[in-house]
Formats: C-alpha cells, sequence, structure tokens
C-alpha cells in the first residue's frame, strides 16, 4: 500500500510543486489547476493516439499547461483581474477547450507506450510507476532548484513578497507574475500528463479538486519537512504528494467509497490549516509554562498572573542573573 | 505645477496634509500616471512609463520600512535585488563569495551588525535596521534621482536622527541628486540646499543656498499658515 502511494505519489508531485509555485511563491491561489490539469492529460493522450512517442507527448502536454497558466497570467495582470476570478475564467474555458481536444468527455489510449513501458517489463507496476515518477519529478525539481537560484527566481521570490518593492527596483512584475503562472501551470499539466498515462485514458473530470489536493499537499508536506532553503522546500512538496497519497489510501482501506474521496480531501485540507495553528498555540503555550517553572514559580504555578508579576519585578530577574 | 531639479540638488519638500506632496513623488515615480503634462528624468521623457523603467534612472525609499525590502528573503538577497547592472530576468546564478564580502563592506558603515546577518530573513530585523538597508539598497546602484518619501516618519526619535545622518552621508559621498518629502521642519531646514513648499498643488515657496541657510523655523511656520 504505501509502495503504490510512493508511486502515485511521485506521479502526483509535479501538480504540488506547481500548486506551490502560485500559492507559496508568488502568494496567488490560482484556480487554473482544475483546467490545466486534465488539459495536460487531455493533449497528451491525443498526442500519443495520433502516433507521438510518450515524451513527446508529455512535453506537449506541459506546453499546452505552460499556454493556460500565459492566458491567466494576462488576464490577472494586463486586465488587471482579481486572481480568483482569472483562475475561474481560465478553468471554465478549458472545459471546452479539452472537450475539443479529445472529442468525448472520455478517451482512453489503446495500445499505445506511455513511459513506463520504456522501463524492463519484468518490473512490477510500482516500481515501474515509482521509477518513471522519480525521474520526472527528479528533473523538475533540479530546474526548479537551478532556477530559484538565478536572478530570475530571485526576481520571482521577490515580486511575490513585495511586488511595490520589486517594481521600485526594476522587476517588471507583470511579467514575472505571467512566469509563474506558466511554469507553475505546465508542471501541473505534467502532472495530468503522467496519470492519465498511469490510468490509461483522460477523462474530462479529472481535475475536479485538484486545487484541493495540491494545497492540502503542500500544507502537509511543510508540516513534515520545514526550511528556508528552497530544495528543502521543493522536496517538502514532493514529500506532501506522497504522504497525502498514502492518506487517502488508508481512508479507502477504512471502506470509504470513492465518491467520498472528494470529501475527504476537502477535510483533509481543513485539517491541515488548523493543525499548525494548534501546534503554535500549544507550543507557545508549553514555553511559558517551562519559562515560569525556570523562575521558580512552581508553587504558584496555577496562578500565571502572579508569577508574571513576579517575573516583571526587578528583585526577582536580578536573583536569577546571580545564580 | 513647474519644478526643475539640478543634479546635485538635495531637495526638500515640505507642505500640509492634502498639499499634493505625495502625488507629486508618486508621479515622479510612476505610481501615479501624470492625467497631463510631462515628466523627463535625465533627459529621458517617462511620463507613461511605468515604476520597473523608471527604476534605471530613480530609486525610492518609503517611509514603511516594510515596503522597501522583501521580508521573506535574507539581506543579501535584498542585496542583489537592488544591483540594477544585472537584468531582473536574467538566468544567471546570483550567489557567490565574493560579492558576499562585497556586501559585508557595503553594510559595516551602517554600523548596526548587518554585516554578520548576510543570510537572516529581513522581516527578522528592526525597523531602523530595515531602513538603513532600504537606503543602502536605493543608493546602490547611484541613481540619477533618489526619492525619500518621509523615510524617518516610521522610525522612533534617536533611530530617526541615525538614518537621517546615514543619509547625509551616503548622499554626500555619493553625490545624489535627492528629493526628500518631510514633515519635520527641523529636518528640511537642516539637510538640503534647497527647500520646496507645496500648497494646493503648486509650489508655494522654492528657495536655495544662502537663502535657504537664512530661513528660520518661525518664518516657515508662518508660511504654512497662510
Amino acid at each position: 500500500m504505501l509502495i503504490t502511494s510512493i508511486g502515485q505519489g511521485l506521479l502526483w508531485a509535479p501538480l504540488v510543486i506547481g500548486v506551490f509555485i502560485t500559492f507559496r511563491i508568488l502568494d496567488i491561489p490560482d484556480l487554473t489547476t482544475e483546467g490545466s490539469f486534465p488539459l495536460g492529460a487531455a493533449v497528451t493522450v491525443s498526442a500519443m493516439l495520433s502516433g507521438q512517442s510518450a515524451v513527446t507527448a508529455s512535453l506537449l502536454g506541459f506546453l499546452a499547461g505552460c499556454v493556460a497558466g500565459w492566458v491567466t497570467g494576462i488576464l490577472d495582470t494586463k486586465l488587471h483581474m482579481p486572481s480568483l476570478l482569472a483562475g475561474i475564467l481560465t478553468m471554465t474555458g478549458l472545459y471546452s477547450v479539452n472537450m475539443h481536444i479529445m472529442g468525448k468527455s472520455n478517451v482512453p489510449l489503446l495500445s499505445q507506450k506511455v513511459l513506463t513501458n520504456y522501463l524492463p517489463a519484468t518490473w512490477s507496476v510500482d516500481l515501474q510507476t515509482i521509477v518513471v515518477g522519480a525521474l520526472v519529478t527528479g528533473v523538475v525539481v533540479a530546474v526548479l532548484i537551478w532556477l530559484f537560484k538565478t536572478r530570475l527566481g530571485l526576481s520571482l521570490m521577490a515580486t511575490g513578497n513585495n511586488a511595490a518593492m520589486s517594481s521600485a527596483n526594476g522587476i517588471y512584475t507583470d511579467r514575472m507574475v505571467i512566469i509563474g503562472y506558466m511554469v507553475s501551470n505546465g508542471c501541473i499539466a505534467l502532472s495530468g500528463a503522467l496519470i492519465a498515462q498511469s490510468n490509461g485514458y483522460a477523462d474530462i473530470g479529472m481535475g475536479i479538486g485538484t486545487i484541493v489536493i495540491g494545497l492540502a499537499s503542500v500544507l502537509v508536506g511543510e508540516i513534515f519537512l520545514r526550511g528556508r532553503q528552497i530544495w528543502l522546500r521543493l522536496s517538502a512538496m514532493v514529500l506532501g504528494a506522497i504522504i497525502y497519497r498514502y492518506l487517502l489510501t488508508v481512508a479507502m482501506g477504512l471502506g470509504f467509497p470513492v465518491d467520498d474521496l472528494k470529501i475527504l480531501s476537502a477535510g483533509i485540507l481543513v485539517i491541515v490549516i488548523c493543525l499548525p495553528i494548534i501546534r503554535n498555540k500549544y507550543r507557545t503555550r508549553q514555553q511559558l509554562k517551562r519559562y515560569l517553572k525556570q523562575l521558580g514559580a512552581d508553587e504558584h504555578e496555577a496562578e500565571p498572573i502572579s508569577s508574571l508579576k513576579r517575573q516583571a519585578s526587578p528583585e526577582g530577574l536580578l536573583s536569577r542573573d546571580t545564580k | 505645477m513647474s519644478l526643475t531639479i539640478e543634479p546635485g540638488d538635495f531637495v526638500s519638500v515640505i507642505g500640509n496634509n492634502g498639499a499634493g506632496k505625495s502625488t507629486l513623488l508618486n508621479t515622479i515615480a510612476g505610481t501615479l500616471t501624470a492625467d497631463a503634462g510631462d515628466l523627463t528624468l535625465a533627459g529621458h521623457s517617462v511620463t507613461k512609463k511605468s515604476v520597473a523603467y523608471r527604476a534605471k534612472w530613480l530609486s525610492r525609499v518609503f517611509q514603511d520600512p516594510k515596503m522597501g525590502t522583501a521580508g521573506e528573503l535574507s539581506v543579501a538577497q535584498n542585496l542583489t535585488l537592488a544591483q540594477r547592472h544585472t537584468h531582473s530576468m536574467s538566468l544567471h546564478l546570483y550567489r557567490n563569495a565574493k560579492q558576499e564580502a562585497a556586501y559585508q563592506d557595503l553594510l559595516r558603515p551602517l554600523q548596526m551588525g548587518l554585516e554578520d546577518r548576510l543570510t537572516t530573513q529581513v522581516k527578522y530585523l528592526s525597523g531602523g535596521q530595515r531602513q538603513a538597508l532600504s537606503l543602502l539598497m536605493a543608493t546602490l546602484s547611484h541613481p540619477e534621482l533618489l526619492l525619500l518619501d518621509e523615510h524617518t516618519a516610521a522610525l522612533d526619535p534617536q533611530t530617526s536622527a541615525k538614518v537621517m545622518e546615514l543619509t547625509q552621508k551616503i548622499v554626500e559621498t555619493n553625490h545624489l541628486t535627492t528629493m526628500m518629502i518631510t514633515h519635520k521642519m527641523s529636518d528640511a531646514l537642516t539637510y538640503g540646499n534647497r527647500l520646496v513648499m507645496v500648497q494646493d498643488g503648486q509650489v508655494k515657496l522654492d528657495v536655495r543656498g544662502a537663502e535657504k541657510q537664512n530661513l528660520r523655523q518661525d518664518e516657515l511656520m508662518a508660511l504654512f499658515a497662510e
């Protein structure tokens, strides 16, 4: 079960990384995800059905995602729409686009060679999935680590953090936002391409709920791996994708029907949003308790106010210093 | 309104709330676009150009210390952003040891201990430290015009005086053309070679040199009351 989750998680990881780029780096909640994910799947499957190799088709899927991101970026920056609305508009429009690409709502792959077929057939499906997922995700992570070490990457981070300061320093923030949307949705579409190949079909409905999956995975990843370095943050995203898959697999193992997976996803997102807040509160309280104990306030521990008063008195502080 | 700032000028701009000081500054910086008229910066007409485009010649220190720096990024990363000779979209790796040593040399004269905190995220710095960093960043590329937007107003009196001193030092050593908005009469009188008073969107007073030196605070206050 865990092995399967690792494989599936690695296929979903580019999506999580894509969501991370808009949500964490640019500080934008981008709903294009729900459209660019099936777009990547649709483009890849259609390309494969018309004779392209799995590698070319996946790259085409990635590029299609970039185009979708570019559209949202233009709506957001040049037409000054709120980013949420820009994402919703692109997502809605993409539904029709995806239908046109696929021709019908579900297109199965026939005997086309998918990425995993390039590996020895003697390997188990799980192993094949893990190897392909690790390779693709590895390349995505490596390229992004490099990107965020360049001046362009720094400009992207600055734009998301403080747009006014960035433009005052000569950064064309509109361009940065558009580039961010493009890279993000390219990754998301790539993930769609991988999932479609793993499932053996592209479906018009496969994008529903992907933004919740993405956000939840980002937050789960950040709970388990924290840090400022970009490689650590990206690794956290991969870990988040895997853990999230595992949580879903466990839930299904407990007997939840497939139809309930969406509400489970939403539930997990609510929990992972609340968890860090509760944890911080708990930690602060623990720290305060420990601090008060150190001050030697044990007999008055039940009355934190009086011990706080004591802490404020200069005598108490001085006597502690002389110890 | 017509105003020409000569190279090497250090102009203090004063005026009541709502007089149009900030509008003037924002129009020069590009945050606001002029409805009519012309704006020429170092020989380039920039009337309809974006903030980022003007940044080639212009730097700005904001009133709010949080505005002028990116809090999530480190001190070194912020300084890198201020180095405008590298294009903001270039794919060059930005970190190297030589650069960091150069940053430390830049930060040491501030005497705020920032040289040892290159990798600290700027959000953990104090307001004074952030504003000093902001000032350093704004002057790093030797802009043709430096805009100071009440840049000491959000600081405590002591820090405010220190940042003001620092400003004077940096402006003098780099011979920067500067325009400073301030609400502090004393600063407006002490610093700079020229004083402009704005009222109702017009230049009410424009004195320089000796004439400015002889101006007293009570005279200025009287002009305000009119």
